[in-house]
């Protein structure tokens, strides 16, 4: 426990954004808590992380309304697939 | 993180996330037809958004159905099979940009991590000691007018855009489809450890590269 309040803000940095893709040990958890109460480079670095997931939502949000596979495209890959195929 | 952009009848990451059993019945060329229509959308979108362009869209979409159909009998099911036909186009979309960087050599688009960082003492954003050397500025926050925003996502895809290969699309798999970390690893034949580092890369250049757009400098910390 001590050592993961003993971590440097390089080690935070990555435990921040770790946690995005997997859960942290219940230590590390705690680490990231108490380091961002007197840390304000990681609660900066920690509010940039969040701004990044949000402009990302809107960006999936954004492509979720573009228009998806054209018909023409659609037909050509089919006839590619058929001609494929019956090469092997 | 984020969502799945056109799942046909099942909505958020739980479309990417369900493991879709192997239809060993298929022929090839049925399998085939049945990715065109059950994924090809998404796949057409996520070519489309990286490249730009679409006849290099097409043509990405095309090798990742045929590569799929050449692999098929190799496809374990580990994941599903939309995230399987994900990972193909993404190392299909890399080698794309590697082509066309190796064209346009020795000109690169690499972010600099410490691309703001204005303290002449900073080698990257740490201290030898591995605090922070600089410290960014605060960002313009998230209540934004439509245009704001609609500028703000556009510079998110532009700084996407500038990472490299391979990084590019683990941040479009994960961060921007929202695909489950353990799927992209199986899509993209990571490690967690790989993974999360990569990700770790290239969530700090974006962080630079979007300050870099916002007009924002790091300070010294005294």
């Amino acid at each position: 426990m001590m050592r993961v309040l003993s971590l440097p803000c390089r080690e935070h940095a990555v435990l921040f954004s770790r946690q995005i893709d997997a859960p942290l040990s219940g230590g590390e958890s705690f680490g990231l808590r108490v380091h961002v109460l007197y840390c304000g480079g990681c609660r900066r670095f920690r509010d940039h992380l969040l701004h990044l997931q949000l402009l990302g939502r809107t960006l999936a949000k954004d492509v979720q309304h573009e228009p998806g596979l054209p018909a023409e495209v659609r037909e050509r890959l089919n006839a590619r697939v058929a001609q494929a195929s019956k090469k092997n | 993180m984020m969502i799945d952009a056109d799942a046909p009848s099942r909505s958020g990451r739980d479309a990417a996330a369900a493991p879709v059993p192997l239809r060993t019945t298929d022929s090839n060329e049925a399998a085939a037809r049945r990715w065109v229509a059950e994924h090809g959308d998404i796949l057409w979108k996520f070519a489309l958004a990286r490249t730009r362009s679409k006849e290099a869209a097409e043509e990405i979409v095309q090798e990742t159905v045929l590569a799929a159909m050449q692999g098929y009998g190799t496809f374990a099911g580990g994941s599903s099979e939309r995230t399987w036909l994900l990972g193909i186009a993404a190392h299909k979309i890399a080698d794309h940009f590697r082509r066309v960087r190796r064209a346009k050599s020795p000109k690169t688009l690499a972010i600099s991590p410490d691309a703001t960082c204005v303290c002449a003492a900073c080698r990257g954003m740490f201290t030898a000691k591995g605090m922070w050397a600089c410290v960014a500025s605060r960002w313009p926050g998230m209540n934004l007018s439509e245009t704001e925003k609609a500028e703000q996502t556009e510079a998110l895809r532009a700084c996407i855009d500038a990472l490299p290969p391979g990084q590019s699309e683990a941040v479009w798999l994960r961060d921007i489809l929202g695909i489950p970390a353990s799927e992209v690893c199986k899509a993209m034949g990571l490690t967690d450890t790989n993974l999360w580092s990569r990700m770790h890369r290239a969530r700090v250049a974006l962080r630079s590269c979007l300050e870099t757009r916002f007009g924002l400098r790091k300070e010294k910390v005294e």
